[in-house]
């Protein structure tokens, strides 16, 4: 069953970054090793969105409740409760996916525009709870130095459990992408009254997938956690959930691999922006800029199609 | 099979489908015709479940549709093609046809099997049917206007129907394209043993393929019966080729 | 302030009165942002953004000129016109250029009309909280229904319904407001009797953000200017407009008074959780009405 599901050649690719990413951290500094780990967290999310916007054209605005929500009830349990690791791990994701259920069949009865603000809103009630709820939440400062078992606490022991918890991850999206669940979504995507036509329960179809994706957003918080030891009402609040969605569409978001690339171009660019200015967000406004008028593809997106165009012409060349 | 008895519609102060009513015989090739405006593809809409009728029944197989949604009645077994071509324009061609074929075979929700491995044989199958093989690889929104028609039909054809609805199939094809059209239409009929509802401009298209014709005039069924019935009634001559005056 | 003082009629009627006020300013705020959104059918998220230049251009105004009651004055008119040149300059470069793409590419550019603007008002006035003082006839309070009510809350009482009056003209007895109102409801029937849609766009545009730096320049005595303004108004507009029905300067009123006034009465009965009250009345009324309470313009 997965063999069928992978091409060669880019099995092969994918295998080859694994492998550079497995023996990286010892040759590189720490601080590049934090970095990739925040990379992986935040392809996640990305891939989470992407999942319900990209494949399945709905404009979930505010996907960043679900990965804080996640985040938030690890640290909740793992500092306010004795239970075990993994129970409080697990509960991460489950957490996340009730919410996205409940949120996400209130806002599925409605079109485009109308889902995207009632979202915002359920959204931001999420946040002005977390953000006030001083005794709980620690509100504004959020909460820091949560324990976690030493092999995952280290640096090279977060960057390690994030990326096999990633890879799983993506793999796992990967085989729903391609799986008759997401050719239908697809489908939805690109015309939702033929969907109907067709004998598809378009709002249930899109419910099992937003139920998916924010499953996915509370792993991705989970992580977050692991490798920042903290939390902050920031990743409840909008602002950063438009960032993951400019994510998507820096990579590209009708591709599959799209939204890992932006994420890993935001948060490259983040950090060594921040490092010379405190200007980020001018450059982050201005790139966004430049992607709606040069490269609304994004940029694996343009890079496909460059690629994809000279494929077929070696095809047709070699076959005449 | 079907019928659809004394319905109607508005929107917001127009009256678009005003009392008509409609019989499908098993089998029978049947056409509405009127002129534009007269109704026909609301009657559509209000059969397949995209609008809701403010008074009246549509029933199918003896079971009353009018308040199902859209894809149970696909579901009960009857599938439409569209007016302006309604299909998934950054798929292929293949995958635009599976998708339907996955959704009849309740296989639209299988999350971790590859789909490209599923309905295979029913897919090409239908594309060849209606002719659409070799371009299977290409995206559908690339195609050409008689071969969106063609995916147009393709898609429909996925939910393995009983009754197939075409809304104007030959829409804007010049005289060879209506022509092959309408060959494949009756092919279809009867190679698949579907029953066919179909409305259209072009009248010779009509009186030469129907074996029943409704006449729907703003919104009001003026008759229905056979090709010699419909072209022999006075009235249809007034309201339809004639005359102006409502009837 | 524990519950049994709440229940006071003191009490009670005077945060009506304020919610009431403040209700005004998000109204005046929501307006510009409904209408832009009524005819170009995008939200603008740089909407806020526009506001904070409205208080920030306040601030700096009334200093040039003064900074006296009379300074404050001329502030209160020239700001909102410094707010709608920024607005035209940026829709005549760039934005104009993308309506002919799909709405979402228009929603991401006020996003990042958004963040560039915010970072411009941190690099030209610094991250430092300012103030400005009202004009002293504005200033203190007075006393109604035995409890203080600030003199400035008044004088917003009595703007925001004629800032709604000459709304309500300017869209329903000038041509051009005729024009814009059209082009909401159907922009090709429009386009295609010569009217030049691109220009109504801007006009639209143009007017609404002079309405957001309005209300940015009357809200500027009442809080500390500062930058995260941008960020905790858009989000207050936009769900306004929602519940309101989009597109729909009534329905924008309607929204501002259900959000002033359960934010003032959040913090007389839980202070703590004042700022949730105006989010749970949102779910309550898009889960009854998800299109919003009044029609929407499309």
């Amino acid at each position: 069953m997965f063999k069928d599901a992978f091409s060669l050649k880019s099995l092969i690719l994918t295998g080859a970054i694994f492998f550079v990413l497995l023996i990286l951290p010892p040759i590189i500094p720490r601080f590049y090793t934090y970095i990739l780990a925040v990379i992986f967290v935040t392809a996640l999310v990305a891939m989470s969105l992407n999942m319900v916007v990209g494949h399945g054209g709905l404009f979930q605005f505010h996907h960043g409740a679900f990965y804080g929500v996640g985040a938030y009830t690890v640290a909740l349990m793992l500092t306010k409760t004795s239970l075990p690791i993994w129970a409080c791990f697990v509960a991460g994701p489950i957490m996340a996916a009730l919410v996205g259920l409940l949120i996400g069949a209130f806002c599925v009865r409605l079109t485009r525009l109308y889902f995207g603000m009632l979202q915002i809103s359920l959204g931001s009630l999420i946040w002005a709870i977390a953000f006030r709820w001083y005794s709980l939440t620690g509100g504004d400062d959020g909460m820091h130095g949560i324990s976690m078992p030493p092999i995952i606490s280290s640096s090279n022991g977060a960057y390690y459990f994030a990326l096999i918890i990633m890879a799983i991850c993506i793999t796992v999206i990967y085989l729903i992408f391609k799986s008759p669940f997401g050719a239908t979504l697809q489908a939805i995507r690109d015309n939702p009254d033929r969907c109907e036509a067709i004998g598809i329960n378009v709002r249930r179809h899109q419910l099992i997938a937003i139920v998916i994706a924010t499953f996915f957003a509370g792993i991705a918080g989970v992580l977050f956690v692991v490798v920042e030891g903290s939390v902050f009402p920031d990743l409840l609040f909008w602002v950063f959930s438009l960032e993951i969605f400019i994510m998507c569409l820096l990579g590209g978001w009708f591709t599959f691999a799209g939204p890992i690339l932006g994420a890993a171009i935001m948060v490259s660019l983040k950090t060594f922006v921040g490092i010379y200015t405190e200007y980020w967000t001018l450059i982050l406004g201005i790139i966004l800029i430049l992607l709606i008028f040069f490269l609304p593809e994004g940029v694996w997106g343009y890079i496909l199609e460059k690629f994809g165009s000279r494929h077929k012409e070696a095809i047709e060349k070699g076959s005449k | 099979m079907l019928r659809v008895e004394k319905i109607h519609k508005s929107f917001d102060d127009f009256k678009a489908v005003n009392g008509a009513n409609l019989t499908v015989e098993k089998g029978e090739l049947v056409a509405v015709i009127g002129p534009n405006g007269a109704g026909k593809t609301t009657l559509f809409n209000l059969i397949t479940g995209q609008l809701k009728a403010d008074q009246g029944k549509v029933i199918f197989n003896e079971e009353d549709i009018s308040s199902l949604p859209p894809y149970k009645i696909c579901k009960r077994g009857i599938a439409r093609s569209f007016q302006i071509a309604n299909i998934f324009p950054r798929l292929t061609v293949f995958r635009n046809v599976q998708v339907s074929v996955l959704s009849q075979q309740e296989k639209s929700r299988k999350l971790f099997y590859p789909a490209e491995k599923l309905a295979v044989e029913e897919t090409n199958r239908i594309l060849e049917s209606v002719g659409l093989s070799d371009r299977a690889g290409n995206i559908a929104g690339s195609l050409a206007h008689g071969d969106q028609r063609a995916l147009e039909i393709a898609i429909a054809l996925g939910n393995k129907p009983e009754l197939l609805i075409l809304d104007e199939p030959t829409a804007g094809m010049s005289p060879e394209e209506t022509a092959a059209t309408i060959e494949l239409i009756k092919r279809l009929a009867d190679s698949r043993e579907l029953t066919i509802l179909f409305c259209e401009h072009d009248m010779e298209v009509v009186f030469s393929a129907a074996q029943s014709i409704m006449v729907l005039h703003q919104g009001l069924t003026i008759i229905q019966g056979e090709p010699d019935q419909v072209r022999n009634s006075s009235q249809v001559q007034e309201c339809y080729l004639g005359g102006a005056e409502p009837c | 302030m524990d519950i049994g003082q709440a229940f006071t009629f003191s009490a009670l009627g005077s945060q009506f009165l304020v919610g009431l006020s403040r209700a005004m300013i998000l109204f005046i705020v929501s307006a510009g942002m409904s209408f832009v959104l009524g005819v170009l059918r995008v939200p603008n998220i740089a909407h806020g953004s526009l506001y904070m230049i409205g208080a920030f251009s306040a601030f700096s105004l009334s200093n040039l000129l003064g900074g006296g009651s009379g300074g404050f004055w001329l502030a209160l008119i020239l700001a909102p016109f410094v707010v709608a040149l920024v607005a035209l300059v940026a829709e005549r470069s760039l934005f104009c250029h993308l309506y002919e793409r799909e709405h979402l590419m228009l929603l991401l550019f006020t996003f990042a009309l958004m963040l560039i603007l915010g970072d411009l008002v941190k690099i030209f006035w610094g991250a430092d909280y300012r103030s400005i003082m009202a004009p002293d006839v504005l200033q203190g309070s007075v006393s109604i229904l035995g409890a203080p009510f600030p003199r400035y809350n008044l004088f917003l009482l009595i703007v925001g319904p004629w800032v709604g009056v000459g709304l309500w003209f300017f869209s329903n007895k000038t041509k051009i407001g005729k024009i814009a109102r059209a082009a909401a409801v159907d922009r090709e029937m429009v386009g295609a009797i010569g009217v030049n849609v691109s220009w109504v766009f801007a006009f639209a545009f143009v007017l609404g953000c002079f309405l957001a730096g309005l209300g940015g320049a009357l809200v500027s005595p009442m809080v500390s200017v500062s930058i995260g303004m941008d960020h905790d108004i858009i989000m207050e507009a936009f769900l306004i407009v929602t519940i309101g029905g989009l597109g729909n300067m009534w329905g924008a009123l309607v929204g501002s008074l259900i959000f002033g006034l359960t934010q003032s009465y959040g913090v007389l009965f839980w202070p703590q959780f004042a700022i949730v009250f105006p989010y749970i009345a949102v779910v309550i009324v898009l889960t009854w009405r998800p299109r919003g309470m009044l029609k929407s313009v499309w």
